[in-house]
């Protein structure tokens, strides 16, 4: 099946704006701005049943469809803040495929009335962000941005926004404090960015995937786009295989494929054909489901992956197999999730601190059983209590594996 | 009105107004929902999850849109977590479960978070006994801890953020609420987190550290002991102090505050001052004080002040008892023969002031008011009216501050206008040169220094600034002295009296006067003026000077005193005037007795004695009755007598009793009581609200008068500057300068040139010049800023330059 | 009679030979019980650092309002007890005092403790205020005593732990 997202690995140099026109390139971006009044727009997104690729799942078009009238200007934002270990789709797709996913910046921005664009990069895609405004450029010298677009009335700026290295700015009103210039922390919500987002207006924020789909959304339909992947779940995702698997890298593959099909039949199977022990689904902040033949054969969509006791998130699969400790898994991951809380609520920036004690001294063997014990309380007692997800997340592989691999902690710690 | 909701918050039914946070609506009936980072007067930022809660909202039926039933009851669902009370509104028919199992749980859980970063030096902390986390930690906190205490995270424990606020970083749990105050409220962002996680640091952006006149507001706020005042530190421990309520001498805003006091071992065993707090009056300083009023009181406890009465006896003045001195210096009076001058400045409290009033009075003297700013005439007709409250004032009301700097000359008055222009209010400021007021109005008229009249009559013309002014539902005139000698004060205040004279004696409305000492309004109440020529007035007379020093001010007024036939000086220090006085007497600082002043804003406010008399010093109303007794002129001799005596005789006062001032009422927001946590340390209004004056506004009398004339032509020529005076917070002032504490703030005298302009003059900042004005010369270091005129020399008041208004003056390299 | 008389006789003679129960105080002192409460001591670590940090706990749980505290800040340069804090007044009205212990109990570093002094009479009131240079123990034998210069970013534990002020 070709590409819908990784297109350019079927069309080589597509990364160049003569290739991408030729393929098609900016002809919905021009159908929305002169055939397709913006609610239209939504209203096909909305139909094709597209879901947010960062890790939510949120419905793109309702999203959309939140934004304040009453208040003005409207933006949008690309969130580029690819800092989830495990995933690395968005920077293939931008590297290679960057003018699909400007083009659905522009009819995202067209579809809710922005006059303005951000792509926000982490802070380490400073080379990305200088290709995309090489990009950015060429676009508005062949007339797709800037004012007057297509002879209507509609202008638009797209702008690249570094961010200077912290993980908490993939959260989206962190990312909009970082892009005013403000510590990245992220705010209260309610409000939620339709209703104030970016400088206190009305702001879209979505995955730089889930951007790169609308273009051909527009272009085919909704029908088409919804054919594809599961009734729950439509369309394609970009799979980020990553772990203890021979072939690792990103894979796009209809929503509904298999844990299997893509450990085995993408992914080549496992290093030194070992049995899989465990996969975390949704990078480092994902629970760690146990890989029996169950969850193998399981399809990946968001409401199957529930089942396992999991989340689907940015579908970046971590495969492990039984040469890694959980204890170990766990420990890594608390070190990241110390590291990159923000500070800005209690619960994640002490109970982090606190855990990576716990996990160091557990993975290390000087732990005994209490301090296992003691680890999953306190992770428990984050739950629930923290400000934005982060602080969830950090306590996912902690509380799951320490349930589902309890043998791997019993091994270390001294009775 | 906002629409009010109905819920119920562990099992009460109360009703709020939509959108009332749930944990104002708590406190509201007495429910304390612990919180650390939330602040009644700040934002909600639902940082340190302290306030958890179980939140339950009715069902509603999506066809009906009416709530759903159960048992005849609303069907109420709880969320799946607990929500944070201080950043939820309330809601119709919410109900609220603080206490239950399981928010108490979260919140336990809080505090045990919280607790495993904190190095528990309670024993040292100056904060113990009123710590927010300390109580908390009573009622939430585990018995036993879980984290490994050689796993506590350290951290440097003596941070000077400035020179008046230190930082322990260890004990700092991040709630943000300085950095908040300082942005939200005080508008001088000058301190912000640095790093992240665990690491996140307070540090300072500006240098000097902490650069602003608020910082100690952060150490009341500071729900644990991270952020404390180097006046206080390792002080005393905050349950052995004791607390007396009193009122900031040291402006005309008339902060509330308490002196915390303690017998000293360091201090040979006498009770001294260990800190001042401010005390909650909502009309006057909600609960901010700034760091002059803060850390400026050690005046009062200065060894050097005068301890006995001093009689010159051939030449000298030898220590003398107070009935030789008074019977000297009541003589003397007697037989001048009227010709009589007391000259006694706005330090002074109204019972003073009443009191040396009746004895000019009853010798057929003159009473003097010692000022450099006129006008209280006005304001005392035009004054603001009952009621008035800054911290009501937002939108439909309009603010002028004009000739005035109020970050220097009334701090507290800066912030809430600033809040008020935050809430919507038309903040208009008219000057000379940029002051920090500017950031936060909506109009900035900047005029030639002289042109303030012109200026001031030429607003109403302005189209939007008029229609401002005009139109307002509520009209403020602030005006002060930045820039202005006694006449120029006077003819602005004439011209800003125009503006509100329809308006006067209604609340939120009128003219305010930004005087340069706490009690000048008082004075002009009571009946002192002042003169434009105190020198002529001083001759050959016999002349009471209290609690002023013209003869260190002015090297004309020295010489003006030489001349006087008895000069009778009366107090704290053995001060320039005191020095040529025949008789001098040692007033009580006003920390070591009873008394009243009239706040700029007509509000008579009482405050007690807090420590014992320094020496053999007596109050000056005592004194003044002392001094009368021997001059045949009979006074009342304490406090309350005196003030019952002002209040039958000034009309403005009528109907006042001290009962009247010392009434309170409940105040929101509910602070300094048991819960530290939500408010600060910030103390409960217990002794006295104060009271406004009689307004005279309603008898419909105008304002303008005849112009008085300038003296001297003010316009420079060539080579020469217009030197003009401005107010500046720190200053060498009597009372201000013996606090060792500030003195970095203080330095010494400046001038501050264009930057054009002191390049022609070829000085660069920092560099001395010399400066020549009023027959005297002086060395000063130069500043620069590029909003004063070229041909424009700012010269700060009181820094030992005798400047009283605007004067040529000449500049040259040193 | 004789019966009788001579019985009382032996009690007599038999008293005579065993020793007296009384002590020639003073030349001959009584040892105290181990949980004896006699007049306070400040004590000191090993290294000739106080123990007291000025935290006036003591003086809140006094119930006789026996003890008076005022701190002041160490330095590096003049340190007298680890951490930020030492008393630079430490009063103690032997009069008032009730010797009930609460001092010692509420002390966080075992600073104040109660000793086996008992001897306390006085000629003057103002005698029984004991002050801190008579409260304070002596260093022991080799070891500096206060206020001692030590090494910058040694001793920053304000309450330290019991076996090492250091930490």
């Amino acid at each position: 099946m070709a590409h819908i997202i990784l297109r350019h690995r079927d069309i080589p140099e597509l990364n160049t704006l003569p290739v991408y026109q030729r393929n098609g390139g900016f002809a919905a971006f021009k159908k929305a701005v002169t055939g397709m009044k913006p609610e239209e727009v939504t209203a096909v997104v909305k139909n094709s049943g597209l879901r947010g690729r960062g890790g939510a799942g949120f419905p793109t078009g309702m999203k959309w469809g939140f934004m304040d009238n009453n208040n003005w200007p409207h933006y949008v934002v690309a969130n580029a803040d690819e800092s989830e270990p495990g995933t690395f789709k968005d920077r293939e797709i931008m590297e290679g495929n960057p003018f699909q996913f400007l083009e659905g910046v522009a009819i995202a921005s067209y579809a809710v009335g922005a006059n303005a664009a951000y792509v926000y990069l982490r802070g380490e895609f400073w080379q990305v962000a200088a290709f995309l405004d090489q990009k950015i450029e060429e676009m508005e010298q062949a007339g797709f941005l800037g004012d007057k677009l297509f002879g209507t009335d509609y202008s638009l700026r797209i702008y690249t926004h570094l961010g200077a290295g912290a993980y908490i700015c993939g959260e989206e009103t962190a990312l909009l404090e970082s892009i005013e210039g403000k510590r990245g922390q992220p705010r209260l919500r309610p409000p939620f960015p339709p209703s104030f987002g970016l400088y206190g207006k009305p702001t879209v924020v979505n995955n730089v995937e889930t951007l790169t789909n609308v273009p051909l959304i527009l272009e085919n339909d909704a029908d088409w786009y919804k054919s594809l992947g599961t009734a729950d779940s439509a369309g394609v995702k970009v799979f980020s295989l990553s772990g203890r698997v021979k072939k690792p890298g990103n894979y796009e593959l209809p929503f509904g494929t298999t844990f299997r099909e893509l450990i085995y039949t993408h992914g080549g199977g496992i290093i030194d054909d070992r049995p899989v022990k465990g996969i975390m689904a949704a990078g480092a902040s994902s629970s760690i489901i146990v890989a029996d033949e169950k969850a193998l054969d399981t399809p990946m969509d968001y409401a199957s992956v529930r089942t396992l006791g999991g989340d689907l998130g940015s579908a970046s699969v971590i495969v492990l197999d039984d040469t890694i400790g959980i204890d170990w898994v766990v420990n890594k991951t608390i070190h990241f999730f110390k590291h990159e809380s923000c500070g800005k609520c209690t619960p994640c920036r002490e109970g982090n601190y606190w855990m990576q004690h716990l996990t160091e001294r557990i993975h290390s063997g000087q732990g005994d059983a209490s301090d296992v014990e003691l680890l999953n309380s306190v992770a428990r007692q984050m739950q629930g209590k923290c400000l934005c997800a982060l602080g969830e997340f950090a306590t996912m592989a902690v509380v799951t594996g320490i349930e589902r691999f309890p043998e791997d902690f019993s091994v270390k710690t001294r009775v | 009105m906002r629409k009010q909701v109905r819920l119920t918050i562990d099992d009460r039914q109360i009703t709020a107004p939509a959108g009332t946070l749930i944990v104002n609506a708590a406190k509201q009936i007495g429910i304390d929902i612990p919180v650390f980072c939330y602040h009644p007067k700040m934002e909600p930022v639902g940082m340190c999850r302290m306030c958890l809660v179980e939140v339950g909202r009715p069902i509603i039926d999506r066809n009906t849109g009416q709530p759903v039933l159960e048992d005849g009851q609303p069907k109420i669902q709880f969320g799946p977590k607990l929500e944070t009370a201080c950043t939820t509104p309330v809601s119709e028919g919410m109900v609220v479960r603080g206490m239950s199992e399981k928010a108490k749980a979260g919140q336990n859980e809080i505090v045990e978070f919280l607790l495993t970063s904190h190095p528990l030096d309670c024993p040292i902390c100056d904060k113990g006994g009123e710590c927010p986390l300390q109580n908390l930690t009573m009622e939430h906190g585990p018995g036993k801890s879980r984290f490994l205490y050689d796993e506590k995270f350290h951290l440097e424990k003596r941070v000077p953020l400035g020179d008046l606020i230190f930082l322990d970083r260890e004990r700092c749990i991040q709630c943000a609420r300085c950095i908040r105050f300082q942005d939200e409220i005080a508008g001088e962002p000058v301190i912000g987190f640095y790093n992240r996680g665990r690491a996140t640091d307070i540090v300072t952006y500006t240098d000097p550290g902490f650069d602003s006149v608020f910082s100690g507001n952060t150490t009341d706020i500071c729900p644990v002991g991270a952020l404390t005042t180097s006046d206080f530190r390792f002080g005393a421990r905050t349950w052995e102090l004791k607390s007396t309520a009193s009122v900031c001498g040291q402006c005309p805003v008339g902060c509330n505050i308490v002196f915390n006091t303690r017998r000293e071992a360091k201090a040979d065993g006498r009770i001294v001052i260990k800190r001042v707090m401010p005390r909650q009056n909502e009309q006057v300083n909600e609960i901010w004080l700034c760091d002059k009023g803060r850390f400026a009181y050690h005046y009062t406890e200065n060894g050097a002040r005068l301890s006995r009465p001093l009689v010159k006896k051939n030449g000298k003045l030898e220590a003398s008892s107070w009935d030789e001195a008074a019977a000297i210096a009541g003589g003397k009076l007697r037989s001048a023969d009227g010709e009589v001058v007391v000259l006694a400045s706005g330090r002074l409290s109204n019972e003073d002031l009443f009191n040396l009033k009746s004895l000019a009075d009853g010798l057929g003297g003159k009473a003097l008011l010692y000022t450099q700013m006129g006008g209280g005439d006005l304001t005392a007709r035009f004054g603001v009216g009952a009621g008035t409250n800054f911290g009501e004032m937002g939108a439909g009301t309009t603010i002028l501050v004009a000739a005035s700097d109020l970050y220097n000359e009334a701090p507290v008055w800066h912030l809430r206008v600033k809040g008020a222009a935050k809430r919507g209010a038309t903040v208009i400021v008219a000057n000379g040169r940029e002051t920090k007021l500017d950031a936060f109005a909506k109009y900035v008229v900047r005029y030639a220094y002289g042109d303030e009249v012109e200026t001031i009559n030429g607003l109403q013309q302005k189209e939007k600034i008029g229609e401002a002014i005009t139109s307002a539902e509520n009209l403020v005139v602030l005006f002060g002295s930045d820039g202005l000698g006694l006449n120029g004060t006077s003819n602005l205040a004439a011209a800003c009296a125009e503006l509100v004279q329809g308006r006067a004696g209604k609340p939120n409305n009128g003219l305010i006067g930004v005087w340069p000492k706490a009690n000048d309004q008082g004075a002009w109440e009571i009946g002192f003026r002042p003169t434009d020529d105190l020198s002529s007035e001083l001759k050959g007379k016999t002349v009471y000077v209290v609690a002023a020093d013209p003869a260190g001010d002015d090297p004309q007024l020295a010489a003006a005193l030489k001349e006087a036939k008895f000069v009778i000086a009366q107090e704290l220090f053995q001060t320039a005037t005191a020095d040529l006085a025949d008789v001098v007497l040692p007033a009580q600082a006003y920390t070591e007795r009873d008394g009243s002043f009239t706040s700029g804003e007509r509000r008579a406010q009482r405050f007690y004695a807090a420590v014992p008399a320094f020496g053999e010093s007596q109050a000056d109303y005592a004194i003044t009755a002392l001094v009368a007794d021997a001059a045949g002129v009979e006074l009342a001799d304490s406090a309350g007598q005196v003030f019952e005596n002002l209040v039958v005789t000034v009309e403005a006062f009528a109907g006042l009793t001290y009962e009247i001032l010392a009434e309170t009422a409940e105040q929101w927001p509910v602070v300094g009581r048991g819960d530290m946590y939500y408010g600060g340390t910030t103390y409960e209004n217990t002794r006295g609200l104060g009271a406004h004056l009689v307004g005279w506004g309603e008898r419909g009398e105008t304002a303008s008068r005849p112009r008085v004339q300038e003296e001297t032509e003010l316009r420079p020529k060539e080579g020469q500057w217009l030197a003009v005076p401005v107010t500046k917070l720190y200053d060498q002032g009597l009372t201000v300068r013996s606090s060792k504490l500030l003195e970095s703030h203080i330095g010494a005298a400046t001038v501050t040139l264009h930057p054009e302009a002191a390049k022609r003059l070829g000085a660069g900042a920092g560099e001395l010049v010399e400066i020549s004005l009023n027959g005297t010369t002086a060395q000063v270091s130069v500043l620069l800023d590029e909003t004063v005129s070229a041909s424009v020399a700012l010269l700060p008041r009181g820094m030992g330059l005798p400047i009283s208004g605007p004067v040529v003056a000449g500049l040259k390299k040193v | 009679m004789l019966k009788e008389l001579g019985r009382g006789l032996l009690t007599t003679f038999k008293m005579l030979l065993e020793g007296p129960v009384t002590t020639s105080y003073p030349e001959e002192k009584r040892e105290v019980r181990p949980r004896f409460r006699g007049r306070h001591v400040l004590k000191r670590y090993d290294n000739g650092l106080e123990k007291c940090i000025g935290c006036s706990l003591c003086a809140a749980a006094c119930p006789a309002d026996a003890i008076f505290v005022e701190a002041s800040e160490n330095t590096d340069e003049e340190r007298y007890s680890p951490g930020e804090r030492y008393a630079s007044t430490y009063e103690i009205n032997m009069l008032r005092c009730i010797y009930c212990g609460f001092c010692e109990d509420a002390c966080p570093t075992e600073a104040v403790v109660l000793g086996d002094n008992y001897e306390l009479s006085f000629t003057d009131r103002h005698d029984a205020i004991y002050t801190k240079d008579l409260l304070l123990e002596p260093a022991s034998e080799g070891r500096p005593t206060t206020p001692q210069t030590v090494e910058p970013g040694v001793y920053t534990r304000s309450v330290p732990q019991m076996e090492n002020p250091k930490d």
